[in-house]
């Protein structure tokens, strides 16, 4: 279980979180919703100690992050994978030596079981048999499902998903969508999607959060969130920047 | 204006603080990290041969031709006072005091420093440093460590080989081509050139090596805003480590002389 309590966070000038909290069911994805720009990013990171917040606490277990040096994070991020934004991987290596990554780092050496792992993490992403490619040589979609399967090859108990959807083109985005809901029922794993997209927001949530201003603005089910008469929500629901002309 | 002058040396000072602060801190890292975390001997062997190996031609150009062009022209200036002989061991005490270790730092910042910077600096713009974070991996152990080491271990025998390739050089345009006697050149290099001079040459190459690895590695670590920061990044390390080399030796070369002090044998 994942809890966040009381966040605050500015770079410089500027509050990007401001007293952010939230509860992380186990087993559920959680959609966390906003604009460019709202802190979405930066919330997520806090939940794997990418950064560190200016005042609250995040919780992974009962267990407070939010201040352990880096160092005394390792375990903890073992727990939980996420996927970047860009997808992340390592451009020196080729896309079975990415999904290794994590097997190797925790200290798995048997070569024919990580080529097994590796088979079956690109297998649950559909891009079997790309193994030997290299990521400068892959799509956008396919370097977020290799992204995908390096983060889901050393079975986390949650995954983050960090804008899984931005940059794609409708159909490959559809394709995502499928993913996220498809490896949430395969491998039970608590999903929080970071999104502005509100296909992918409708398509993959048990429970969506709506961030406005650094703040959570709005905590519901999918049906809620459609249902609501909140101007600042249904603007962002039907695309309405409020300007004329 | 005094308020202008004031405000900007401020900010200068203010500037060099924050860097000390950075390197300090990243300096501190590694060397926690060298003594808490199991060394990647892969990553280190790899980057070994990055810098050492990769290094060899610009080190035999440079250590070659430096050596050869310095005996001629010590040549052309001792022989109008017939100190013929005197040119081996001026070549090879300047080889081993000052050029060696000099010349191969600044041929490994443009090399190595710059290379490093860019490399780390585009894996940061790129989030890459980041995943490494996120799959627990600590971007010191993984991409600092093996590059300083392997610095730490190339840098001195770099040195050696432009200090050995200068002297070789050197010898053979004195002798062979400018026609100075081969006994009186060396019976003159090997009585003036001690053990004291191989000391201060090796101190050299692995100061400079340490700044050249730390340098880089902080302009890469601190790489923002995209491709813009990446083009910057390894600019700054090559133009920081060669002044912090050249001002650095100037202090070096003082402090060394008193342990081991030159001209007498």
């Amino acid at each position: 279980m994942i809890e966040v309590q009381n966040l605050y966070k500015k770079f410089g000038d500027q509050t990007v979180l401001d007293g952010v909290s939230m509860l992380i069911s186990p087993g559920k994805t959680h959609v966390i919703l906003g604009r460019s720009g709202c802190g979405k990013s930066v919330l997520l990171k806090h939940l794997v100690g990418l950064l560190q917040p200016d005042s609250g606490k995040v919780l992974i277990d009962g267990e407070d992050i939010s201040k352990l040096p880096e160092r005394r994070l390792g375990p903890i991020r073992k727990k939980i994978g996420i996927l970047f934004q860009s997808g992340a991987l390592f451009d020196s290596m080729s896309v079975a030596e990415n999904i290794a990554f994590p097997l190797r780092e925790s200290g798995v050496r048997d070569a024919e079981l990580i080529r097994g792992k590796v088979a079956e993490a690109l297998e649950m992403v559909d891009l079997s048999g790309e193994e030997e490619k290299m990521p400068e040589n892959l799509s956008g979609g396919m370097r977020k499902r290799v992204g995908l399967a390096r983060t889901i090859v050393s079975r986390p108990s949650c995954i983050l998903y960090d804008e899984p959807t931005t940059g794609l083109d409708p159909i490959a985005t559809d394709s995502i969508n499928h993913l996220i809901r498809r490896l949430q029922k395969r491998l039970q794993a608590t999903s929080v999607v970071v999104t502005h997209d509100m296909k992918t927001a409708f398509h993959t949530a048990d429970r969506i959060g709506f961030m406005h201003e650094g703040r959570l603005y709005f905590e519901g089910t999918p049906k809620e969130l459609h249902e609501s008469t909140d101007p600042i929500l249904k603007n962002f629901i039907e695309g309405h920047s409020g300007e004329s002309a | 204006m005094n308020f202008a002058l004031f405000n900007a040396l401020g900010n200068g000072t203010l500037g060099l603080m924050r860097y000390l602060g950075e390197l300090a801190f990243l300096v501190r890292d590694t060397a926690e990290s060298i003594w808490v975390a199991p060394l990647r001997w892969r990553l280190l062997l790899r980057q070994i041969a990055e810098v050492g190996f990769r290094s060899q031609l610009v080190v035999i150009v440079t250590g070659a031709f430096t050596g050869a062009v310095f005996s001629a022209q010590t040549y052309f200036q001792f022989h109008r006072l017939g100190m013929d002989s005197a040119v081996g061991a001026v070549v090879a005490v300047s080889m081993f005091r000052e050029l060696g270790p000099v010349l191969t730092a600044l041929m490994l910042s443009g090399r190595v420093g710059a290379s490093i910077a860019a490399e780390i600096g585009t894996m940061k713009v790129t989030e890459q440093i980041e995943a490494l974070r996120a799959l627990g991996v600590h971007p010191i152990d993984y991409l600092i460590v093996p590059r300083v080491l392997a610095l730490i271990i190339s840098g001195p025998l770099l040195a050696a080989e432009c200090i050995g390739l200068g002297i070789g050089a050197g010898y053979i345009v004195a002798t062979k081509v400018l026609g100075i006697s081969e006994a009186y050149y060396m019976t003159n290099m090997l009585k003036f050139t001690t053990e004291r001079d191989l000391k201060m040459a090796m101190i050299k190459g692995t100061c400079f090596a340490i700044l050249i690895g730390f340098i880089a590695c902080a302009e890469g670590l601190k790489t923002s805003q995209g491709a813009v920061g990446v083009g910057r990044a390894p600019t700054q390390a090559v133009v920081i480590a060669s002044l912090v080399i050249l001002i650095s030796n100037f202090f070096l070369s003082f402090a060394l002389n008193i342990f081991f002090p030159a001209g007498t044998y």
